[in-house]
């Protein structure tokens, strides 16, 4: 049912006044095929409003704009690293016992480590999901490469007291179906 | 014209406060930005203006108080939902801190506040619409205070009502 705008814009303006959330996006779906009508009255009164107290959750947004864009959402929704791995490992039918990995991959993603192009469609379905943002604005490039390894004095003596042990190379795992949704599939 | 928003902006701005400072128009920008694209893609669009407001902030700009922060928010936002479907919007650099800002410095939005609508009333509806609009109380409550009885200050709301709706038209 249509709802009448001045209704509506009445509805806004007292929630404003009160401090509540504005719920623009659900105050337009109500005025139906009058939301047209309505936007721009919206946008007006908005710009002659008086200014709201920063809230908590604004305040932590602005704090983490110098972060990756994926974190950025993250605090903004103010959803924790833990509710986005669930909500990767159910999307993606991931057995549990894999779920610590999903976390280290999804962190190196958050940080921008891991290359956001080779991580499966269906692991950024899950998150877009959850954090409500485009996968272009969440995507953020690829780090930095790492900064050149050490080096060390070719002259620099090292006396060993204690006897060398030599332990055997561990094989590496195959590649499991965690490595090809962040990583891409194996190559061949 | 300046009001009671500017003066805090601007104490902010002169303390380097700008994470309050910004957090302060956070929601506004969403609003603003939902209203105007029609949707949730106005959520992402908001994350683009909070960006490039927070690094014009943090270069330095707007601290010669020469326009409103208000201004400038409401510009940016404005600047941002219009090129937010220009074909490499979102494959391109966002921001260009030395490219052209947005100047479209609308004198209407410097010059109109919602107290200013409240002064445009009678002065028995401009007190209803004060504390209903600004103060944000209830028709019961309007009541008591103004000492009036409860069906005028529901006829003063409904009057209002109307009154608000041709002043954000104009």
């Amino acid at each position: 049912m249509t709802v009448d705008p001045e209704a509506l814009l009445d509805e806004l303006a007292r929630r404003h006044a009160r401090g509540e959330p504005l719920d623009v996006e659900g105050t337009l779906e109500r005025a139906g095929d009058r939301a047209d009508e309505l936007a721009p009255l919206i946008e007006a009164f908005l710009a002659r409003a008086p200014r709201r107290a920063a809230s908590p959750r604004a305040l932590a947004f602005v704090r983490s704009l110098d972060e990756p864009p994926l974190v950025r959402a993250r605090v903004a929704k103010a959803v924790r690293v833990d509710d986005v791995v669930d909500a990767i490992v159910e999307a993606c039918e991931i057995r549990l016992d894999a779920r610590a990995k999903v976390r280290r991959y999804y962190q190196q993603l958050e940080a921008g480590i891991l290359d956001p192009s080779r991580v499966a469609e269906s692991v950024w379905d899950a998150i877009t999901g959850l954090l409500g943002r485009s996968r272009a604005l969440l995507s953020a490039p690829p780090g930095p490469a790492p900064a050149a390894a050490p080096m060390y004095r070719a002259d620099a003596s090292m006396v060993l007291q204690e006897r060398l042990v030599t332990v055997p190379a561990v094989e590496p795992e195959p590649p499991d179906e965690v490595d090809a949704l962040f990583l891409g599939e194996p190559e061949d | 014209m300046r009001d009671a928003r500017d003066a805090e902006d601007t104490r902010l701005l002169g303390t380097g406060e700008i994470d309050l400072l910004l957090a302060g128009w956070y929601e506004t920008i969403v609003d603003v930005c939902v209203a105007k694209m029609r949707g949730p893609v106005g959520e992402d669009v908001a994350q683009a203006v909070c960006e490039r407001l927070w690094k014009e902030l943090k270069a330095g700009r707007h601290r010669d108080g020469k326009l409103p922060f208000r201004v400038v928010v409401y510009s940016v936002s404005s600047w941002v939902c219009r090129g937010w479907y220009e074909p490499g919007w979102q494959e391109n650099e966002l921001f260009d801190l030395d490219g052209a800002a947005p100047d479209e410095t609308e004198r209407v939005i410097v010059e109109l506040t919602l107290e200013q609508f409240v002064a445009t009333l009678a002065p028995g509806d401009g007190a209803v619409a004060r504390l209903y609009y600004l103060d944000g109380l209830e028709p019961g409550e309007i009541a008591e205070r103004l000492d009036k009885k409860p069906n005028a200050v529901y006829q003063a709301i409904s009057r209002n009502k109307a009154k608000l709706m041709e002043w954000l038209q104009t």
